[in-house]
């Protein structure tokens, strides 16, 4: 019930260089209150996303939500989305994404923001 | 049915509705609860205006992500003492700036007393306290706060003004005689109204940033701090490449960690941007402090960059656009101000606005006055004086050389070469140049540069 | 006490009463000492209250009747009251766990509404931990009976709706106290609800395998059900104006809060440690194996049946006598 506090973030390096203590994804995601409304607020055309060289978004995203699929298209979850605009600002493909703010008072709400 | 218009907030939205004359609802709508447009209901309320301040989050401050220091002193003209009642996490007495290669770190170090006592310098604060707190003010002073709710559209009349806003509810139509657009870095109503370019990733950098955990006692012991006291960070260097920099502040008892990255650097270095942050939370000058430490928020957010020389036209027929929306953010290397230029953007706005309505004449001629204003106080000065800042501080040599040389040059400084004799500085300067590939001509160009855009 | 504001109190028709269990949705807990700490930001309506409302909006409107959203908590409560008041609920606040709300405990933000402006960050925007304990303690029946004297003051109801569950106490055993309370029938833990034309409700519940159970139920009926999809409605945009930041009613209890157990603390449940003697064995590898038991035979799981259920519970009973949990 409770926001998770993830584990161990920072053990990494006290000698070296090692990353070993760095949270999981989904546990980094998870520190994150989403209210999550019923419409997709994103939509990529994987259409578009197919003749797409550079594919920024799978990489720039801060929530990972660009999911390159076999067929050379673009897989896309907009529930755990931060509605910061990268993807739209970095896009290559024009059309490919259809962009709008959740409806009033869904999405994310940052309590540390 | 004719008119195919987006129901939605985004980019891709039409040139505005056209609507027919009706009388105004209110003198002024304000779009966005940020601390612009807090501060601009606030002065349009106190300035005998109607108000109704919109904001699409549950309440104000639940969208929004900064790195964590607020410049108060703006407060002043919001009401005074400010300072007994702002939700403060901590008062920064101390400031360091680390230039970070890998393995090296370099930082000056400045502390002061002073900035520990009224009227203070930084603070930090979580935004949703913070932005909540100062809608808290706009509503006591008379403004109508609507959460919850999104403006997803400009309204105008046949002649092409501004008159309103849609917003995402049923009758969602409200007509204003002044529409203030304080709705952040995106704007989708400055980019209906023409004033800002549809996407634009030059001149925008992506923050992200942890919040982690660590008790109170432990971040004081750490950081050599007392009581509220709070330390600064600010990062050149360790980013991969990627242009931009890093930033760790102290909350009572969470440590803020993050980075901020120029969009088209990101997007070409195929690397994610919380690699990024693991990097720095990974380096030997960093690690230390945060042993032990959890996270218990991650969040990202855009960053306007673009500076003086892009910022947008303020103010067309009905609409003035402040802090975010207008690119207000003075991201100048070691500065990284947003929120006193928001409020004070949000301020003027405000007043112009209440006076315009007051007037009955809201027309593009009218209201830049605005601008005028600004152009008098810190907020376009300051741009105005670092308009060249951005550009040098995102520069390769700055963001991928300079941080290895400066670091090689202190660490050859400092390395006792026992039994050789120490060299001369002005030879470990060439040696460090030579390392990180910069010509001692252009290390001179650039100081010149440097010493002329922060004069 | 008859000042409920919103257009559904005013006018005639059944009653139809929602209650609202507003709470933090995520509260920080301290995964050492369990400590939670619940912040005005996460102030809101499970999904379950949410749908509840809805359906009394639905309801009250089939039935020409009006609805009335209670809330018994600090005032922060009064956000999601003046969210419901937009969609034309009466709305009414019970000040509870009784205590003394002088010290400006919990000033609701949220909808329409201003934010507390006397201090900066309330750090108990729930009312005082210790009001929150006699909460914990005191047992759902003086909730319901405080709860049901409020709603009395407005009307007798006709329909008195709940979450199937409170997200933070979670016992779901409110609504049938308030059944009790007013001596009527009871349906929890639906998952949908409809009135029909002669006055009754259809409600159905899950059952077992996927079955579904139907139900008419009587009125005065107390129902409490399961969000099952259901979204409540968003306000149009000038009820919202118009609700504004309209004061909300509170009523305050005339009865004790009776708990027959007392709360003096709460904390994680930590599990007593035990010894565990190190294990024999002389080389590291020996101790392994005796610790975790990787090469000791072990009884292979025993398929029972089929069987009826007395020669199951016979095998049971055996099993445990055979491993010393019970004695023959
Ligand atoms: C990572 C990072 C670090 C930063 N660090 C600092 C720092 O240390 N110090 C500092 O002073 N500044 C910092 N800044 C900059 C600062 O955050 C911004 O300059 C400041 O928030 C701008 O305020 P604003 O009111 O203009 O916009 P915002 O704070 O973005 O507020 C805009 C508001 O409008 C709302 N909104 C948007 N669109 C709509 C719509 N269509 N309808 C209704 N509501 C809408 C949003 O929900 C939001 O509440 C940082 C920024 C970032 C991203
Ligand atoms: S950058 Fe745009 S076009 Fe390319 S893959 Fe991503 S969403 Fe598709
Ligand atoms: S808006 Fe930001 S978080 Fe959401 S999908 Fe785009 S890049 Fe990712």
């Amino acid at each position: 019930m409770g926001a998770a506090t993830a584990p161990a973030a920072t053990e990494a390096a006290e000698g070296g260089g090692g990353r070993l203590g760095d949270i999981a994804f989904e546990d980094r995601m998870a520190t994150v209150d989403f209210r999550v409304g019923e419409r997709a607020h994103i939509v990529v055309d994987s259409d578009v996303c197919r003749s797409c060289t550079t594919r920024a978004c799978v990489t720039a995203c801060p929530a990972n939500l660009f999911a390159p699929t076999a067929d050379g298209g673009i897989l896309f979850n907009y529930e755990q989305c931060f509605e910061c605009g990268t993807c739209y600002m970095v896009c290559n493909g024009e059309g490919a994404l259809t962009w709008t703010y959740p409806d009033g008072g869904q999405g994310v709400v940052f309590r540390q923001g | 049915m004719a008119d195919e218009q987006a129901p939605y907030a985004g980019p891709g939205t039409s040139p505005g509705t056209a609507v027919g004359d009706r009388p105004a609802d209110v003198d002024v709508i304000v779009v966005g609860a940020g601390p612009a447009g807090a501060a601009a209901a606030l002065a349009a309320a106190r300035a005998g205006a109607s108000v109704v301040l919109l904001e699409r989050g549950p309440f104000p401050g639940s969208k929004n992500v900064y790195g964590g220091v607020i410049y108060g002193r703006i407060l002043d003209a919001v009401l005074p003492n400010w300072w007994e009642e702002v939700p403060v996490e901590r008062w920064v007495v101390r400031r360091s700036t680390m230039v970070l290669t890998e393995t090296q770190a370099l930082t000056v170090d400045f502390r002061t007393q002073t900035w520990a006592g009224p009227p203070y310098n930084g603070m930090t604060a979580y935004r949703a306290d913070f932005d909540s707190w100062l809608a808290g003010k706009a509503t006591a002073a008379g403004a109508r706060l609507v959460t919850s709710t999104v403006a997803t559209g400009l309204l105008r009349d046949a002649a092409g003004r501004v008159v309103g806003v849609r917003t995402d509810r049923t009758d969602g139509e409200l007509r204003a005689r002044v529409v203030i657009a304080a709705d952040g870095v995106n704007s989708f109503l400055a980019k209906e109204s023409g004033l800002l370019p549809k996407a634009d990733p030059k001149h925008h950098t992506l923050g992200v940033k942890e919040v982690l955990s660590l008790p109170r006692e432990v971040i004081d012991e750490r950081f050599g701090l007392r009581g509220q006291e709070g330390l600064d960070i600010e990062m050149l260097g360790n980013t991969r490449g990627i242009p931009g920099g890093g930033f760790l502040y102290t909350n009572s008892d969470t440590v803020s960690i993050g980075a901020v990255l120029a969009l088209p650097g990101l997007a070409a270095a195929k690397v994610r941007p919380e690699e990024i942050i693991a990097d720095l939370k990974a380096h030997p000058a960093i690690a230390p402090y945060l042993r032990g430490a959890t996270v218990k928020e991650y969040a990202a957010h855009l960053i306007p960059e673009g500076g003086y020389d892009h910022m947008p036209a303020l103010a067309t027929d009905g609409l003035l656009i402040a802090g975010d929306a207008a690119g207000m953010t003075l991201a100048a290397g070691i500065w990284l101000e947003g929120v006193n230029f928001a409020i004070g953007s949000g301020l003027v706005a405000g007043r112009v606005a209440a006076e315009a309505a007051a007037a009955g004449d809201a027309s593009k001629k009218r209201l830049a006055r605005y601008r005028d204003e600004l152009e008098k106080q810190f907020v376009l000065a300051d741009h105005k004086r670092l308009r060249g800042a951005p550009e040098i501080i995102l520069s390769e040599r700055i963001q991928r050389r300079y941080p290895g040389l400066v670091a090689d040059l202190v660490e050859s400084l400092f390395t006792v070469t026992n039994p050789e004799p120490k060299p001369g500085a002005l030879a470990l300067l060439r040696r460090a140049a030579k390392r990180n590939g910069v010509s001692l001509r252009e290390l001179a160009r650039d100081g010149l540069r440097i010493g002329k855009v922060f004069r | 006490m008859t000042n409920a504001t919103g257009d559904g109190a005013r006018g005639g028709g059944p009653l139809v009463v929602v209650c609202l269990r507003v709470t933090d949705l995520r509260p920080e807990v301290d995964p050492l000492t369990g400590v939670v700490t619940r912040s005005a930001h996460g102030a809101g309506l499970s999904a379950a209250d949410e749908a509840a409302l809805e359906r009394a909006l639905a309801i009250a409107r089939a039935w020409s009747g009006r609805v009335l959203a209670v809330a018994a908590g600090s005032p922060i409560v009064e956000g999601p009251l003046r969210a419901a008041a937009a969609l034309g609920a009466a709305v009414l606040r019970v000040a509870w766990p009784p205590h003394d709300e002088a010290d400006g405990h919990g000033a609701a933000p949220g909808a329409a509404s201003a934010v507390n402006a006397a201090s900066a960050v309330d750090p108990e925007p729930f009312g005082p931990r210790a009001a929150y304990l006699a909460d914990l303690a005191g047992d759902t029946r003086a909730l319901a009976e405080v709860l049901v004297d409020a709603i009395r003051t407005v009307g007798e109801p006709t329909l008195v709706l709940c979450g199937d569950l409170s997200p933070d106490r979670g016992t779901g055993a409110l609504p049938a106290q308030l059944a009790h309370a007013l001596g009527a029938a009871q349906a929890l833990g639906l998952v949908s609800l409809t009135p029909t034309d002669d006055g009754w409700l259809l409600a159905e519940r899950r059952l077992d395998g996927g079955r579904r159970e139907r139900l008419r139920v009587p009125t005065p009926a107390v129902c409490s059900a399961e969000a099952a999809g259901l979204r409540l409605r968003r306000a149009a945009l000038p009820a919202l104006l118009a609700a504004g930041d309209a004061p909300v009613p509170a009523a305050r209890p005339t009865r004790p809060a009776v708990g027959a157990v007392e709360v003096v603390d709460v904390r994680a449940y930590r599990p007593r440690a035990r010894v565990v003697p190190p294990p024999a064995g002389a080389t590291p590898r020996d101790r392994l194996l005796a610790l975790t038991g990787a090469l000791v035979a072990h009884d292979p799981p025993t398929i029972i049946g089929p069987t009826d259920a007395g020669q199951a519970a016979d095998a049971l009973v055996a099993y445990l006598v055979r491993n010393g949990y019970l004695t023959a």
